[in-house]
């Protein structure tokens, strides 16, 4: 299920264009172009929809005092950001919400300032073209192996739930927790094969990490920057400054899935809170597991060699496409350098670290946290276990680099004074074959060696059981499928979990998430309401959302032969039980 | 803060209109810019200057890509809708969140829709179109701005208040024996009378109808006359409320509403000034204050600028069996009986005929043009029969319009050349270098066509040929002396037409809106929102929360409607809605639901006032179902929430049933 990447691009265009660059009469457009996607667009359409969009949307925004948000055209819409002089527009066709598209554009943006800093001091530091094979892999990212309902709500891909032993979950909830015990460790996620198994993080932060998995997951890499020294500011990333102080109402409904992934804390809202502020790491005291320092120095080199090693390379590839080469350098060098143990494979890749994300993704929303996924599986295969430690004196470089790096960007807030001030925090990032686990952790974490230690310890061994396991039981195929078709979207954890297969499906498929794109629309921007049913002469569609959740159900078979007049007697106004019924056992409780 | 602006291809503004709070928003933006001690620019030239690069990059989209705007949104929840009807661009800007993209789109539609009531087939040539709507006199301008800033104001304020105009359909005062007395009065004595009369000036009254406020007490056809079609008839009713507009606020008399409705009445004066283009010919000469005086006495007038007995020139559609001719000219007399209740009469002028020739010769021509420019000219050429027709029928036309004191010089000269083009060689003229012609031609026939029906004065009246003015005072005093022991009476029911009382049978029903689209009727209980006035749904904030709530319902559904769903539910906070379309026959037997067109988002509004949406629907759905008579009904309820909605559909469909026989009451 919804393992069908719908080929086709969602948008057809995507630019950012910088005002400054052209100011005078006699600048040409193109100045002013940081980014075009589709790339080979020719350049005179490139200007000329980056020229005619820029004045409109600045004429707008004089006109009304306030930046353009959308911009609509007969065949198509352009979802806009403006700041200061930059201007991102993102067009779609239009039969995609303009709730969505906006939502894209901004998750967009947000994961290139999660990885590069503030975009003014980014195009500052890297060449355009370095940003511009970033850009390309965050716009590919986004549009990666989701259906076009992932796309109505720009949810999360999660593991399918259905076919998978709770008990799993839970375990992943606990190593998750356990890496916690260092109080260096902010929060953490599990994802597989793409998709996230727990956690800690908000979904706008967990979308975010999980570029890393794409990364390594694509095994082609474009070699082209590999040995070119960089300033390593490996994966360093910025959190906003500002603590959740203003969390979202704690909402009714998500004790529950918090209490999968977190059962032992008391309280499951407190700790994610504390999870989430940027203190919270020292809310957690120091694990009982001290490791013994014998295995601490070759653990650390271990990832040092690899990091070390990487760590421009990382960086490069993270944030400019080679994150993947160095990856699979990675594995390769855990072999080749002498690693001992048998297995050549790597599976650890360690302190990523990462960068600056832009503080208004709210990244820190401690009231979000811990979203567990469910969904479907699939799968590049890869290796698994890793046995191999390897020493190396790089580590401690690596640490230096970082941290110069970090001192070297500080958080400025540069244009975008209007949010949050940036943080840089740093990515710990494990791997185990499909299976991914990445923390965000201080920046100052590589440093400490014992934590590092710790961590990599306290998880190693659960974390390959755990790939072990849903490797094999991840298999099931597509969900339960009924006479009926649904799709729940969970709108604190950001997850949506459908019985509808990403594969261009019937009429009523297609009629099911028509309807559904229209009234996740309604829903969006019309508060009191609830319920609805709606009905044309092929299909009637239910919906019904609390804060928490929005549910959208379509019974099938049987074409509604009826005259559209009132009649209480009229299948469609059965639906809603019909609903609360069928879904239970896809673990919806619409009571 | 909200704005409806018409503007050429070139950045022409054609026509605008603003409310108080955009007007100074411009002035203060453009103040900003402005040197110190610098008189500010006219604010029509502000206006001008802000939206000019909006539409030329409208219209380099267009030429470049082939895609245009339709709207834009802000972050402050600034909507701006733009539609380009031929070379026209509408934009309609909202920015204090009380209209949404569908409420501004209908605008334009509506706005275009008056255009064409008040200017007819000139419409259908932009280049005219553009002079009609933007005279070169200043003051003409003024005035004809003026009008149709009231006009446009009028609709809004209908729209706001009344129900009829909220799901566009007529209302009917709900009184059977009345309304037959009244149309069998209007049938007898009336229209025989007039038409039989020697003073009517060789008019001849087609539909004569009465109003109370904007609810129709009786409306008679005379034999001959094609039907009015829905959408016509709303305007009408528009374009009376405009002339005589019954206050409901001031009846009631809250002393706010009083200043509201005269504040529209703000209306900027160009001053001259030495940029001030558009002076023209008249340069300097023109002097302020007599603008001013002109602009007052209109106040204080309110409409019918001269005499009032003079008709208003409008434009209607006329169906008769050779065909459908959009845009015929027809006198409208608005006779008041009293206030908010006015006896309105149609009539057919002379020369009408002209008209219909006019429009044919114009459709062929466009016909010809597109397929010309579609590089069609083979089967251009093979029409060469009816070509053949076209140019013995225009040879004739111009012979016999030259005799009726018409100038046809431009006309003659430009067809002289189109034919020594056109039917050289055999009719290898007929090619894409004949489509300028074409346009030239279209162009000199929508001339013709305005010199016989657009008079002088701009606002759409119509000059010395009229029904006599003694004729229309007996008419008057005819009509009165039937009503006079009625008058209070319908002046009431008009705002308690029928109301939720008499539906005990429906315990939680708060309200219900049920509309015939076939015949373009509603029924609804009355809604009085006012501070005076108490309702059935209370006063105050709960009365004004349920019409919103109403309001909004009718919006919903066009959305749904739109993409093709005819049923909605929806549960919202503490009430419960429904929504439903169906299809009968004539003898009421329900046909099953069709799939229905999916629309995209920028197309034309769903309603009967502008670009009929149900009579397509109706066409469409007829497709399956020939020789018999389709039916299109609508129904929306609002019902408390805490209801069970198994009893919520019950009284659905038992209020079908019930209103199913009120809405027999013949209409003609």
């Amino acid at each position: 299920m919804a393992d069908n990447t719908v080929a086709d691009s969602r948008y057809n265009y995507f630019f950012l264009y910088d005002g400054s660059k052209v100011k005078g009469e006699g600048d040409p457009t193109r100045a002013g172009i940081c980014y075009f996607y589709p790339e080979e667009t020719p350049l005179d359409k490139q200007e000329l929809l980056c020229g005619q969009l820029a004045g409109v949307s600045r004429c707008v925004s004089e006109l009304s005092s306030s930046p353009v948000r959308l911009l609509r055209l007969r065949r198509s819409k352009f979802a806009i950001r403006m700041k200061g002089d930059f201007l991102w527009a993102l067009g779609c066709s239009v039969d995609i919400p303009d709730v969505s598209i906006c939502n894209l554009l901004d998750q967009l943006i947000n994961l290139f300032s999660f990885y590069n800093g503030p975009i003014r001091k980014s195009y500052q530091i890297y060449s355009q073209e370095d940003l511009a094979v970033r850009w390309a892999r965050y716009l590919s990212h986004l549009q990666e192996g989701t259906t076009e309902l992932h796309h109505i709500f720009s949810c999360l891909s999660t593991i399918d739930s259905t076919h998978i032993d709770p008990l799993l979950l839970l375990k992943a909830a606990l190593i998750l927790q356990a890496c916690q015990r260092c109080p260096l460790v902010l929060a953490g996620c599990i994802l597989f094969r793409g998709r996230v198994v727990s956690t800690q993080m908000s979904p706008d932060l967990t979308v975010k990490v999980m570029l890393l998995q794409v990364l390594s997951q694509s095994t082609q890499s474009t070699p082209k920057e590999v040995n070119r020294p960089r300033k390593s500011r490996l994966l360093s990333r910025t959190l906003s400054d500002t603590p959740p102080s203003d969390p979202p109402e704690p909402d009714p409904a998500r004790p529950a899935p918090l209490s999968l992934h977190c059962p032992s804390t008391p309280g499951s809202s407190t700790s994610d809170d504390l999870l989430f502020s940027p203190s919270l790491s020292f809310h957690t005291p120091p694990g009982p597991l001290s490791p013994s320092p014998s295995t601490v120095s070759p653990q650390i080199s271990y990832h040092s060699l690899p990091n070390g090693k990487s760590s421009h390379e990382v960086e490069e590839g993270v944030t400019g496409g080679l994150h993947d080469q160095s990856l699979d350098s990675l594995e390769g060098g855990d072999s080749e350098s002498g690693l001992i143990g048998v297995g050549p494979v790597q599976s650890c890749d360690i302190p990523h670290d990462l960068n600056r994300h832009n503080g208004d993704s709210m990244a820190l929303d401690g009231e979000k946290a811990g979203a567990l996924g469910f969904r479907g599986q699939n799968s590049p295969g890869c290796g698994r276990r890793r046995t191999g430690i390897v020493a190396d004196e790089k580590e401690g470089h690596r640490g230096k680099v970082q941290l110069a790096d970090t001192g070297d960007v500080p958080p400025a807030p540069c244009e975008n004074s209007s949010g949050p001030p940036l943080t840089t925090m740093t990515l710990y990032q494990h791997r185990v074959r499909g299976l991914v686990l990445a923390l965000l952790v201080e920046p100052h974490f590589h440093n400490d060696t014992a934590a590092v230690e710790e961590v990599y310890h306290s998880s190693l061994a659960s974390l390959n059981g755990l790939e072990a396991h849903l490797r094999t039981t991840a298999r099931g195929g597509a969900g339960p499928q009924g006479p009926y078709t649904f799709a729940h979207y969970d709108c604190i954890q950001n997850t949506l979990t459908t019985n509808l297969s990403g594969r261009p499906g019937g009429a009523q498929e297609r009629s099911f998430v028509r309807a559904t794109s229209l009234l996740h629309s309604h829903f969006s921007h019309t508060e009191a309401l609830q319920e609805a049913i709606v009905r044309n002469a092929g299909a009637a569609v239910y919906a019904t959302r609390s804060v928490a959740q929005e549910t959208y159900f379509l019974q099938q078979g049987g074409a509604l032969r009826n005259s559209g007049i009132p009649n209480h007697q009229d299948s469609a106004f059965s639906l809603p039980s019909k609903a609360r019924h069928r879904l239970l056992k896809h673990g919806v409780n619409l009571l | 803060m909200k704005c409806l602006l018409i503007a050429s291809e070139s950045a022409e503004v054609l026509f605008y209109w603003t409310d108080p709070e955009f007007e100074q928003n411009i002035q203060e933006q453009y103040g900003a810019s402005q040197e110190e001690g610098e008189k500010p620019p006219a604010f029509e030239d502000c206006i001008n200057t802000l939206f000019a690069p909006i539409i030329i990059s409208c219209s380099t989209m267009v030429d470049r890509l082939g895609d245009g705007y339709t709207s834009f949104s802000t972050e402050n929840n600034h909507s701006y809708v733009l539609h380009q009807f031929e070379e026209c661009l509408y934009i309609a800007v909202n920015g204090d969140g009380e209209e949404g993209e569908e409420d501004l789109r209908r605008k334009i539609y509506v706005m275009k829709k008056m255009i064409e009531v008040l200017f007819g087939v000139v419409t259908l040539s932009s280049p005219l179109l553009r002079k009609e709507l933007r005279p070169q006199d200043t003051e003409q301008r003024t005035r004809l701005w003026k009008h149709l800033q009231s006009l446009l104001e009028t609709y809004s304020r209908l729209k706001e208040q009344d129900q009829s105009f909220l799901v566009e359909a007529v209302e009917r005062l709900i009184h059977p024996t009345l309304c037959e007395q009244c149309i069998e009065f209007l049938e007898r004595s009336l229209v025989q009378q007039i038409n039989s009369s020697v003073e009517r000036a060789g008019e001849e009254v087609l539909h004569a109808f009465i109003l109370v406020h904007t609810k129709l007490l009786a409306f008679y056809s005379s034999r001959n006359a094609s039907t009015l079609t829905s959408s016509d008839l709303l305007a009408l009713i528009i374009m009376v409320q405009n002339m005589y507009p019954s206050n409901i606020d001031l009846e009631d008399c809250a002393p706010e509403d009083v200043e509201n409705t005269s504040a529209p009445d703000i209306f900027y004066t160009p001053e001259p000034s030495p940029t001030n283009r558009d002076s023209g010919t008249d340069g300097d000469s023109f002097v302020d204050p007599d603008i001013q005086m002109a602009e007052d006495s209109l106040q204080t007038l309110e409409c019918p600028p001269h005499d009032p007995s003079t008709p208003s020139r409008v434009f209607l559609e006329v169906m008769l069996k050779e065909g459908c001719y959009p845009m015929m000219p027809h006198s409208m007399y608005c006779l008041p009986l009293w206030p908010g209740i006015t006896l309105v009469l149609l009539t057919k002028i002379p020369k009408s005929n002209l008209a219909m020739s006019i429009y044919v010769f114009l459709e062929a021509f466009a016909k010809l043009e597109k397929r010309l420019s579609e590089g069609l000219e083979g089967s251009a050429a093979r029409g060469q029969t009816s070509i053949q027709d076209l140019r013995n029928k225009l040879d004739k036309f111009i012979r016999a319009v030259g005799t009726v004191d018409i100038q046809t010089s431009a006309l003659q000269s430009v067809w002289t050349e189109f034919k020594s083009r056109a039917f050289i060689r055999g009719g290898h003229g007929f090619n894409r270098g004949l489509v300028p012609w074409c346009r030239g031609m279209k162009t000199q026939l929508c001339g013709v066509y305005r010199q016989c029906f657009m008079a002088e004065n701009g606002v759409g009246g119509g000059g010395p040929q009229r029904l006599s003015p003694s004729l229309q005072d007996r008419a008057l005093i005819m009509v009165q002396e039937k009503l006079i022991d009625w008058k209070d009476f319908l002046l009431v029911k008009s705002r308690r037409n029928i109301t939720m009382v008499s539906y005990p049978e429906f315990p939680g029903l708060i309200h219900f809106i049920y509309i015939d689209r076939t015949a373009g009727q509603m029924i609804a209980p009355s809604l009085n929102i006012t501070d005076r006035a108490t309702s059935e749904l209370g006063k105050g904030p709960l009365a004004h929360f349920i019409k919103g709530k109403i309001w909004g319902l009718v919006n919903t559904s066009r959305l749904y409607l739109q993409k093709g769903y005819s049923t909605v539910t929806l549960r919202d906070g503490d009430y419960f809605f429904c929504y439903f379309l169906w299809f009968e026959n004539e003898t009421g037997y329900k046909l099953e639901v069709k799939e229905l067109p999916i629309l995209p988002d920028d197309s034309a509004p769903i309603g009967m006032l502008a670009m009929d949406y149900y009579r397509k629907l109706l066409r469409y759905y007829s497709k399956n179902h020939q020789g018999e008579v389709v039916k299109c009904y609508e129904l929306l309820t609002v019902h408390l929430g805490v209801i069970p909605v198994e009893y919520i559909l019950q009284h659905c469909s038992q209020l079908a049933r019930k209103l199913w026989e009120p809405s027999r009451i013949p209409l003609l």
